[in-house]
């Protein structure tokens, strides 16, 4: 029994592996520009679909990946620049719901481009990989693991150690003040943009291959990753992972309760909403003002 | 020299003869006169759901190219067809919006290649109370079958998961069959609930799996399979899916530890491209028409038909196939009536009274008569998914199961011999 | 604006035309009879629709406006009050309006709930947690469906689709189509009513400070749990007349995302003024309808949707709505704008 109950930590520690990732580039935006982009997921599936157009033209793999994360940076970047100042008065939930605005656009015109259809991306990462307690952990999990302990520690120093870090901080904490100090708030927020919008494509790359690469699934993903981010105040990094790893196991655990195992895709909206009710315990009733 | 000499006019022989066949192959519609039909157009709807999670449009576009040729070959009695294809955004509201367009505004006579998720289910009523029918093609929820003015040329998931569980019971010695299925009840419980029942029935064992059509986790859906101790495991998701499922699976390194068998939605040109060779020669499909490359008569007008009216972009698939029998048989129907009176109420009269048509795109007769539900559909065949393609494994066979009872009895007040 | 109307002097019929809520029921019978005399029945669908999310955007516009609260899961509360509606229709054979209040009364309930982590937090966090609700409603309903005649608590089984019975003055597309028009009237006559008493003092204060709301002493949680139940009710109201409209309802049309969008679409339409509410829901569901009908692609049609939707949030603030009221003032701006200021 206890092997099959690690066989699901296991399994559930790889499918919570791409929620925290996806939750990890959703707060680094959100910290540095106060936007939470629900045109995360479609920024990545334009990429995994790009990356899969241009294997399908049997070019190399190495420029797969980087046609997926230059396409998502540019679109990232494109929105950021061009997009997010003329909302940039407006209160967070209007600008978040504007890159819902964005994903429609998106998810448009991946139909448009690539007709509808079940498509299957391969990556080289695929085939590789090691057994524990009986699963086998292919070499693409262990890059979107990887990949969100090294965003995680890499955007802790980053913000730690860096100027650019120090102003996304500033920018954080209170953008008026900031601004009045002389933050250059346009290039902090590119970088923020650049950033985020690499990491989307790197992102939807890894769940194209993973999950599933079809332009609707991957736009709508992003409604479970930002449970992940709720857990971590939209603030936290290192939290978000943690909680994306969480409910990636929580979720796979769930398919040995019988009578919830049908149910347990709304893990990751029930665990958010529980942890937040914990979080907020105690609190007094908060007076109008910032959040 | 000569001999060159000869070879090339062997050549220009053959050549010859290619395209003296390619004549022959010339498609067949109708009254097949060669005369453009310029009378009064008869109005035909068709609702498909095209935007959205599935492109489900490749029903109406070859009944479209049909119903073209038609046009092209003497229409219905000089009368051409005006087919309007609505698109339902798989959506039920926008279906029951365009029902409404097509039935009430538009006034059509019936409705040919309907193909979708939701659009049965919402306007089943309407037709009912308008009185008009719906051949469809595309069915995949129980609510088509299950409905007094609904009649699909596909056969849905049920006897398709059935027939594919039944022939590995019978071929690949299955004890224990597990059903992967999604949670909409109407389509994996349905299906998958029946495959269970069929194995009950056969003292043999049966378990579902059900997942969420946005499910991101197929490990566990897989290890849930595996815990269910089934020596078979039946593949019956959409097509995008199911690759995600055999991907975990084959990640997992157990795939020879089970037999693999699934319902219809494997059965794509492109699908044994995109599973890649680990599949091959492993997975089994049942599939609910003939197969797409068969050398019957309709499979050969089909792909004329598409190759002369149709767009190179039309997929050539098995909606595609039902499509072009839905709208086949719905002319030989109203071909029958007397142009001059053809209106809702006749040409309702005349597709009840089908009866005992055939095709080779078919396992058996399709007919449909007065009854409160219909599934004229329910005889299957089974391939082998091999490189690059598939190889029938086996022919047409009837789909054993207790769901069928009231459409048998049916036939059999009809006298329709299968 | 109109109630500072300076006082018309005139003959007593002129007065009861000039009297602003006769003028309004006369707005209302007109929107419910005029329509089925001029229009195909696709825009007689079209337009139910449109009634039906007028409704759940004018409740959402209540919190937003009243509150500044946001609510992502307005589309999943509509589904829960359907799904309330469409069981007792089921099971117990209630009429319609029966079944009406109490999918209102379920969906209130479910409002209140979401009040508990409204008193503690706030702006993008609050609304993060609605969306949270719709996204597990979403999943659930998926798997349980909606009531269609079958047994058990659940009252869902797998057989030929079953459909619930509409009022018994409204049984035709066309009465239906004026019924939900009178619904959705009095749902925001309700608003309204609510907005110049009591309880529409409370949230202004609250608005303002919920220190000087507390310290004047008005029970800041109870008003705060009260607008969410209102807003809760009407949406439930609303989704039973969407079971009502299409007899039955489906999981398909309450995916999370739907609920963001409606929340958007009410920013655009505006929030402010009782004509934003009208404004999104067209926008919602007449705009994509006209489109589909021209025979734009439905893919093409989301890029335009969704071109349109960061172009309105950016440009128009108080939403098409307030741009229209701008565009009215400068109009008529002489008579009027003595008051204004």
């Amino acid at each position: 029994m206890l092997g099959t109950y690690g066989m699901f930590l296991v399994s559930g520690l790889a499918v919570g592996a791409l929620y925290a990732l996806g939750g990890v580039g959703l707060v680094i935006l959100n910290r540095a520009t106060g936007v939470l982009n629900f045109a995360y997921g479609a920024i990545g599936a334009v990429g995994a679909m790009t990356a899969w157009q241009v294997l399908e033209w049997h070019l190399p793999e190495p420029l797969a990946w980087a046609a997926a994360m230059g396409v998502s940076l540019a679109l990232s970047l494109g929105f950021g620049l061009l997009v997010a100042p003329q909302l940039a008065h407006r209160e967070p939930v209007i600008k978040a719901v504007a890159t819902l605005g964005f994903a429609l656009c998106l998810l448009g015109l991946m139909n448009l481009i690539w007709m509808v259809t079940s498509r299957k991306l391969g990556l080289f990462s695929d085939s590789l990989g090691f057994s524990i307690i009986g699963v086998r952990i292919n070499g693409t999990r262990l890059i979107a693991l990887a990949g969100g302990v090294t965003a995680t520690i890499a955007m802790g120093i980053y913000l730690s150690r860096t100027c650019t870090g120090l102003l996304m901080r500033a920018l954080a904490d209170n953008r008026e003040v900031a601004a009045i100090l002389g933050v250059p708030v346009r290039r902090v927020e590119a970088i923020a943009w650049g950033i985020s919008g690499v990491l989307a494509g790197f992102t939807g790359l890894l769940f194209g291959g993973l999950v599933r690469l079809d332009p609707a699934v991957l736009t709508f993903l992003v409604i479970p990753v930002i449970a992940t981010t709720i857990i971590g105040r939209l603030k936290s990094i290192p939290v978000t992972f943690v909680a994306g790893l969480l409910i990636g196991v929580t979720e796979s655990m769930l398919t040995l309760v019988k009578p919830l195992a049908p149910f347990r895709v709304a893990a990751p909206f029930v665990i958010a909403t529980l942890a937040l009710m914990w979080l907020q315990r105690g609190r007094r009733l908060t007076f109008a003002g910032e959040d | 020299m000569k001999s060159h000499l000869w070879g090339g006019s062997a050549a220009i022989a053959v050549l010859l003869l290619l395209s003296a066949g390619s004549a022959a192959a010339a498609p067949s519609c109708g009254l097949n006169n060669g005369r453009a039909a310029t009378g009064e157009p008869i109005k035909v709807g068709a609702i498909v759901g095209r935007t959205g999670p599935d492109d489900f449009s490749s029903a109406s576009r070859a009944a479209k190219a049909y119903f073209d040729c038609v046009n092209a070959n003497g229409g219905i009695h000089g009368r051409p067809i005006e087919y309007l294809v609505e698109d339902d955004q798989w959506n039920p509201e926008v279906a029951a919006q365009v029902a409404t367009k097509l039935v009430k505004d538009e006034d059509v006579v019936a409705l040919v290649g309907n193909a979708s998720f939701v659009e049965m289910g919402v306007n089943a009523k309407l037709y009912e109370e308008e009185g008009v029918m719906a051949m469809a093609s595309g069915c995949a929820v129980a609510e088509c079958f299950e409905s007094k003015n609904i009649v699909s040329t596909n056969e849905g998931p049920l006897p398709s998961s059935v027939g594919a569980a039944q022939w590995a019971v019978a071929n690949l010695g299955s004890t224990n069959v597990v059903c992967i299925g999604l949670t909409i009840p109407s389509v994996g419980p349905y299906s998958c609930g029946w495959v269970e029942k069929y194995m009950q029935s056969k003292n043999l064992a049966g378990t579902s799996v059900l997942l969420d059509p946005s499910a991101a986790d197929m490990n566990s859906a897989f290890l849930e399979a595996v815990a269910s101790g089934a020596d078979t495991v039946l593949v019956n998701l959409p097509a995008g899916m199911a690759a995600a499922f055999l991907k975990a699976a084959l990640e997992s390194g157990q795939r020879d530890s089970y037999k693999w068998i699934s319902s219809t939605p494997l059965y794509d040109r492109d699908v044994p491209a995109m599973l890649g060779t680990d599949w091959s020669g492993v997975m089994y499909v049942n599939i609910e028409l003939t197969p797409i490359d068969g050398k019957g008569p309709d499979a050969s007008n089909w792909r004329a038909v598409l190759d002369a009216f149709g767009t190179a972009d039309d997929p050539r698939d098995t909606f595609s196939q039902a499509g072009y029998l839905s709208a086949r048989f719905f002319v030989a129907a109203i071909l029958q009536q007397d142009p001059a009176k053809l209106d809702r109420a006749t040409v309702t009269e005349a597709i009840r009274n089908i009866k005992n048509y055939t095709s080779d795109l078919l396992c058996g007769p399709y007919y449909v008569g007065p009854g409160d539900r219909h599934m004229p559909n329910h005889a299957n065949m089974m391939v082998q998914m091999i490189e690059g393609g598939y190889k029938i494994v086996g022919e047409c066979m009837d789909v054993d199961s207790a769901y069928l009872d009231p459409y048998r009895a049916n036939e059999k007040a009809l006298g329709i011999v299968n | 604006m109109m109630a500072s109307d300076p006082p018309v002097v005139s003959t007593p019929a002129l007065a009861l035309w000039r009297s602003r809520s006769i003028g309004l029921l006369l707005l209302v019978a007109a929107l419910a009879l005029l329509p089925p005399l001029l229009l195909a029945s696709l825009w007689l669908k079209v337009l139910t629709g449109v009634a039906i999310y007028t409704l759940t955007a004018a409740a959402i516009a209540l919190l937003y406006r009243r509150l500044g609260l946001v609510s992502l899961a307005h589309v999943a509360l509509m589904g829960a009050g359907g799904w309330v509606g469409l069981r007792l229709a089921y099971g117990l054979g209630t009429p319609f309006e029966v079944n009406m209040l109490a999918g209102g009364i379920a969906a209130a309930g479910l409002g209140m709930v979401f009040a508990y982590p409204a008193l503690r937090m706030r702006g993008l966090y609050l609304a993060l947690v609605t969306l949270m609700i719709a996204g597990a409603f979403a999943i659930i309903v998926n798997v349980l469906q909606f009531p269609n005649g079958g047994g058990g608590w659940s009252g869902f089984a797998v057989k030929s689709a079953g459909y619930m019975p509409r009022p018994a003055i409204a049984s035709n597309d066309v009465g239906y189509y004026a019924y939900c028009v009178v619904v959705t009237a009095l749902g925001m006559a309700l608003i309204h009513w609510h907005e110049i008493g009591k309880a529409g003092r409370a949230w202004a204060l609250i608005r303002r400070s919920e220190a000087a709301a507390m310290s004047s002493g008005v029970d800041v949680p109870f008003y705060k749990v009260w607008a969410f139940a209102l807003s809760g009710f009407l949406a439930g109201i609303a989704g039973v007349l969407l079971a009502g409209n299409l007899q039955m309802l489906d999981a398909r049309s309450f995916p999370a995302a739907e609920s963001v969008m409606i929340f958007a679409l009410t920013i655009v339409g505006g929030a402010w003024n009782p004509v934003g509410a009208l404004i999104a829901a067209a926008l919602y569901r007449l705009v994509p309808a006209l489109l589909n009908d021209f025979g734009v692609n439905g893919d093409a049609a989301y890029i335009i949707f969704g071109a349109a939707l960061i172009h309105a949030l950016a440009t128009a603030p108080r939403g098409i709505a307030g741009q229209l009221e701008d565009l009215a003032s400068r109009l008529f701006g002489r008579s009027n704008g003595g008051n204004t200021r």
